[in-house]
C-alpha cells in the first residue's frame, strides 16, 4: 500500500507524463468548467442511472481534472480542498480512475456539445486512458486488442493468409452470382483511382459487406483494388488513448496506399475507423497525407449520384432508421450524406428522435464491446438507445460503424427489440439494378412489364427496324456482335477505329453505337465525348464494351451525359440482347 | 463623504484592479504556454464549415439557447443565466460610474434600472444556491470554491442594489459595496468566477476545431414526418 508521502512507481509515472499531455485545448477544458450541470442529462449512462451522480460528465472529468488542478493549477496547488483538487499515489487510486474512464464513458462527446463553456471531456478523458495505459492499467480486452494491432497489425488477429482467402473466397462468390469471371476483388494493385480499408471485423464476422462493396465498384466501373497489408482501418489508439499505437497503425495503411500509388483511401464503413485514420491518424502519425481519403458512404452516394449505378429502392421496403455513429457524426461532421444515401435506396426511412449531433450513443462506442467487464452497465445505460429505437416502429436500424452494427445487435438481444441492424453498403448492394446491367438515365427506368417484352419478341425479330453500329478493333468480335443484331432483323454497320465510328455514326444516324474502350488510334473517350456533343446525333444510344471495367471510368469522366449502358467482354447472345432492346426500349 | 469611502471607492478599487489585471495576464500567458495542438488532415463535413465559422459559432453559442440541446431544453436554467450574468455585468458597471459618473445616477430611471437587475440576479443567485445545495448531482461536482463564489455574488449583488442610489448618508451600503468589490477583485482571479477569461479560449479552440470537422454549426435533431 502507497501513502501519501510514497507515491506508487505507476501512480508517479501517470502524473509525470500527464504534463507532457497537456495541450492548449486540454488545459483550456481543465481550467473552464464552471460545475454549472448543464452537461448533465446529456449522458446516456446519466439517463439510465437516475440519482448515481457518479456518472455525471462533470464529476467524471473532476476526476481527472483534479490532478490537473493539485499539480498545475495555483489555486489547487495551495489551497487544494478549496477547489477539490487531488492526486493520484496507490495502483488502487490508478484503478478507480480506469473504472470512470474506461467503464462510465464512451467517449461519444455529446456532452462535449451540450457545454455551454467548450469542455470537451471526451477529448481529455482519451488522454485519461492514454496514461494509463501507458503504466498497464487498462481493461483485459483493452490489452488484448492493443497487442493485436501492435503485433499482427489488425485489431482482431486476423492473419494476412485469412485476409486474403476471405477475398479469393468473396470473389468466387460475386463471380458465380454475376456469371462473371471478371468481378475478382483486386489485390495490391497499383495505380488505381481507389485502394479500399476494412475492418477485420468484415473479415471475420461479415465477409458480405466485402462482396457487396466490390460488387458495387464493379457495377460502377471502378479502377480499385485492396492492399494485401495494412489494410486494417480501425485504430484501437482512438480507444486506448494511446497516441504511438494511433499513429503506427495509420502510418502502416498510409505507406501501404502510398507504396501502391493509390489516389484515393476510401474507408469501409465504420465510425471509429473513419475518424482514426481521416481526422486523427495524419495527427498522430505525423503524416502528410499525399492522396484523398474519404468514407464509402461519399463513394456510394457519388456513384448514384454521377449515374454510375442504379438501384430499385423498393427492394428495401421494410422500415429503416438511422443511427449517426459519434465518430462520425460528432467527430467528423457526416450528419446528411448516409440519409441521402439512405433515402435513395429505401422506401420507408423514420428518423429516431434525438438525431443528427444530438444522437445517443449506440453504448458500444469507445472501445466499450471489448471491455467484458462492463458490459452490465453498458447493457443497463442502453437502455436510452433501445427506447429510441423502439419509439421510431423500424425494423430495420442502418449504421455506418461497425462498433455500433455489435453494440445495437447486443442491446436489441437484450431489450428483445423486433429489429435487425445493417449497413448502407448492404442495402445499396440489395437495392443494385444488376440483370439488366444497363445504365439508365437520371430519373430512372420506366417500366416495361414482362409480359410485354416476351409477347414482343415472340411476334417479332426483337431488333426490326433498328440500325446499329459496331465499333471494334477486333474483326472477330464485330462479326460476332453483326451477326447476332442481324439475326435479330437489325441492320448493322461496322467501324474498326474510333474514326470508322464517328463516321459510320453521322453518316447512317443508327439508333445505338457500341463503342469498344481499348481501340487503337484516337481514344474512345475522345470518340465518346464528340459523338455526344455532336447536334446532329442526340438521340443516338451508347453502349461501352471493355473487359477491363476499369476503363469505364475515363468515359464517366468526360462532362457529357454518360453512355445508356455497358457490356463485358465476353458476352454470351442473351444477356447482349436482352441488354440491347431494354437500352432501345428505354429511348421511348 | 468621508475619507474611508473616497479611498474604497478610488484607491482601494484601483490597486484591486491593477492587481487583478496583472493576475490575468500571468494567467494568459501561463495558458498560452501549453502548445495548441494542429490538425494535419484535410477538412470534413459539408463544404460550407469553417474553421473560421465554427469560431464564431462557437463564440456565439452562449446567446443561442435554440443550439445546444442542454440551453434548449432548460429555457428557465437558461433564464437565470442571463438574469444573473446581466446583474452581474450592471453591478461592475455600477462600480465604475458610483466613483467615475455619479451624475448618471441622478436619473432615477437608471438607477431603479440597476436595481432592478441587480435585485432579479440575486435572487436567482438564491436559487442557484439552493440548486447547488439541494440537487444530489450539483452537490457531487461541487467545491467549496463553487459555493463560496456564489454566496460572494450573492452578497455582493445585495450590496449593489442598496449602493445603487449613491446615498452617503447612511454610508456603510457604499463602503460594504466597495469592500466586497475590492475583495471581489483580489478573489476571482483565482476562484471558478475567472471562467469568463478562459470563455474565449475555449470556445476558440472547440470552435476551431469542431468547424473544420464540419460539426459546427451543430446539426440538430430534425423530426420525422
Amino acid at each position: 500500500m502507497s501513502s501519501k508521502n510514497h507515491r506508487s512507481h505507476n501512480a508517479q509515472e501517470v502524473l509525470s507524463r500527464l504534463g507532457k499531455k497537456l495541450s492548449r485545448q486540454i488545459a483550456g477544458s481543465m481550467v473552464a468548467c464552471v460545475h454549472c450541470g448543464m452537461c448533465t442529462n446529456s449522458c446516456h449512462y446519466v439517463l439510465a442511472n437516475p440519482g448515481d451522480p457518479t456518472y455525471a460528465p462533470a464529476y467524471k472529468a473532476d476526476r481527472i481534472r483534479k490532478l490537473f488542478k493539485r499539480h498545475y493549477d495555483w489555486t489547487g496547488r495551495v489551497f487544494p480542498w478549496w477547489v477539490k483538487a487531488g492526486s493520484v499515489f496507490s495502483d488502487e487510486d490508478l484503478e478507480e480512475l480506469k473504472d470512470t474512464v474506461f467503464g462510465k464513458c464512451t467517449n461519444c462527446r455529446r456532452c462535449s456539445v451540450n457545454c455551454p463553456m467548450g469542455v470537451d471531456l471526451a477529448t481529455f478523458n482519451r488522454m485519461a486512458r492514454g496514461l494509463l495505459v501507458s503504466v498497464g492499467i487498462m481493461p483485459e480486452g483493452v490489452a488484448v486488442v492493443s497487442k493485436d494491432q501492435w503485433e499482427i497489425g489488425n485489431q482482431m488477429g486476423v492473419l494476412k493468409e485469412d485476409y486474403l482467402d476471405t477475398l479469393d473466397w468473396m470473389s468466387e462468390e460475386l463471380q458465380a452470382e454475376l456469371d462473371d469471371p471478371a468481378v475478382a476483388i483486386p489485390v495490391d494493385k497499383p495505380d488505381c483511382e481507389i485502394v479500399y480499408s476494412i475492418n477485420p471485423r468484415e473479415v471475420k464476422y461479415d465477409p458480405r459487406t466485402i462482396s457487396d462493396a466490390a460488387k458495387i465498384f464493379y457495377f460502377a466501373g471502378e479502377n480499385w483494388t485492396m492492399p494485401s497489408e495494412g489494410w486494417d482501418m480501425t485504430n484501437f489508439g482512438l480507444f486506448s488513448g494511446d497516441d504511438d499505437l494511433g499513429g503506427a497503425v495509420a502510418r502502416r495503411l498510409f505507406e501501404k496506399v502510398s507504396e501502391l500509388r493509390g489516389k484515393k483511401l476510401v474507408i469501409s464503413e465504420c465510425g471509429h475507423g473513419y475518424r482514426s485514420t481521416r481526422c486523427e491518424g495524419p495527427n498522430w502519425a505525423k503524416f502528410d497525407v499525399p492522396f484523398e481519403m474519404e468514407s464509402s458512404i461519399i463513394t456510394m452516394l457519388r456513384y448514384l449520384k454521377e449515374g454510375r449505378i442504379h438501384v430499385d429502392k423498393t427492394r428495401n421496403s421494410e422500415p429503416v432508421t438511422f443511427h449517426d455513429s459519434c465518430n462520425n457524426a460528432r467527430s467528423c461532421g457526416m450528419f446528411e450524406e448516409p440519409r441521402e444515401l439512405l433515402r435513395l435506396v429505401t422506401t420507408d426511412f423514420r428518423e429516431m428522435y434525438p438525431n443528427r449531433a444530438e444522437n445517443f450513443c449506440c453504448t458500444g462506442g469507445g472501445g466499450a464491446m471489448s471491455m467484458s467487464e462492463y458490459t452490465p452497465r453498458r447493457l443497463k445505460s442502453a437502455v436510452v438507445k433501445a427506447n429510441q429505437l423502439k419509439a421510431t416502429g423500424a425494423k430495420v436500424v442502418v449504421t455506418s460503424c461497425h462498433n455500433c452494427v455489435d453494440g445495437l445487435n447486443d442491446l436489441i438481444r437484450h431489450y428483445k427489440l423486433d429489429m435487425r441492424v445493417t449497413q448502407l453498403v448492404n442495402l445499396v448492394a440489395n437495392a443494385l439494378v444488376v440483370p439488366a446491367r444497363v445504365a439508365v438515365p437520371a430519373g430512372g427506368p420506366p417500366e416495361i412489364p414482362g409480359e410485354a417484352v416476351e409477347a414482343f419478341a415472340a411476334e417479332r425479330p426483337v431488333l426490326a427496324d433498328r440500325t446499329i453500329v459496331v465499333a471494334d478493333d477486333e474483326p472477330d468480335q464485330v462479326t460476332l456482335l453483326a451477326t447476332i443484331f442481324e439475326d435479330h432483323g437489325a441492320t448493322v454497320y461496322r467501324a474498326y477505329s474510333g474514326d470508322e465510328a464517328l463516321e459510320a455514326a453521322r453518316s447512317r444516324k443508327p439508333d445505338l453505337l457500341t463503342l469498344d474502350l481499348a481501340m487503337p488510334g484516337r481514344p474512345a473517350a475522345e470518340v465518346f465525348e464528340m459523338l455526344r456533343k455532336d447536334a446532329g446525333l442526340v438521340d443516338l444510344k451508347i453502349c461501352v464494351r471493355s473487359e477491363r471495367p476499369e476503363l469505364r471510368q475515363t468515359i464517366y469522366e468526360q462532362a457529357v451525359r454518360p453512355p445508356e449502358g455497358y457490356l463485358d467482354k465476353p458476352v454470351d447472345e442473351q444477356s447482349l440482347l436482352r441488354s440491347v432492346r431494354k437500352i432501345l426500349e428505354l429511348a421511348h | 463623504m468621508s475619507e474611508l469611502l473616497h479611498f474604497c471607492e478610488h484607491r482601494l478599487q484601483e490597486v484591486s484592479l491593477v492587481f487583478m489585471g496583472l493576475v490575468y495576464v500571468t494567467r494568459i500567458l501561463w495558458f498560452l504556454h501549453f502548445k495548441a495542438g494542429k490538425e494535419r488532415q484535410g477538412q470534413t463535413g459539408a463544404p460550407s464549415t469553417t474553421p473560421a465559422k465554427g469560431i464564431l459559432y462557437s463564440w456565439a453559442i452562449i446567446a443561442m439557447p435554440w443550439a445546444m440541446e442542454s440551453t434548449r431544453t432548460k429555457p428557465l436554467l437558461y433564464a437565470q443565466f442571463v438574469v444573473f450574468h446581466l446583474g452581474v455585468a450592471a453591478a461592475i458597471t455600477l462600480s465604475f460610474i458610483i466613483p467615475y459618473a455619479p451624475g448618471l445616477l441622478e436619473n432615477r430611471l437608471l438607477v431603479w434600472a440597476i436595481q432592478g437587475i441587480t435585485a432579479a440576479a440575486c435572487a436567482v443567485g438564491l436559487i442557484r444556491m439552493a440548486r447547488r445545495a439541494g440537487s444530489r448531482y450539483m452537490r457531487a461536482i461541487s467545491s467549496p470554491d463553487d459555493y463560496f463564489s456564489l454566496a460572494l455574488l450573492i452578497v455582493w449583488l445585495f450590496f449593489a442594489v442598496l449602493a445603487a442610489p449613491n446615498q452617503t448618508s447612511p454610508e456603510w451600503r457604499l463602503l460594504a459595496f466597495f469592500i466586497l468589490t475590492a475583495f471581489f477583485l483580489v478573489y476571482v482571479p483565482f476562484s471558478k468566477i475567472s471562467h469568463y477569461l478562459y470563455y474565449p479560449f475555449t470556445r476558440y479552440y472547440f470552435g476551431k476545431s469542431m468547424g473544420y470537422r464540419g460539426v459546427y454549426p451543430l446539426q440538430r435533431s430534425v423530426k420525422s414526418h
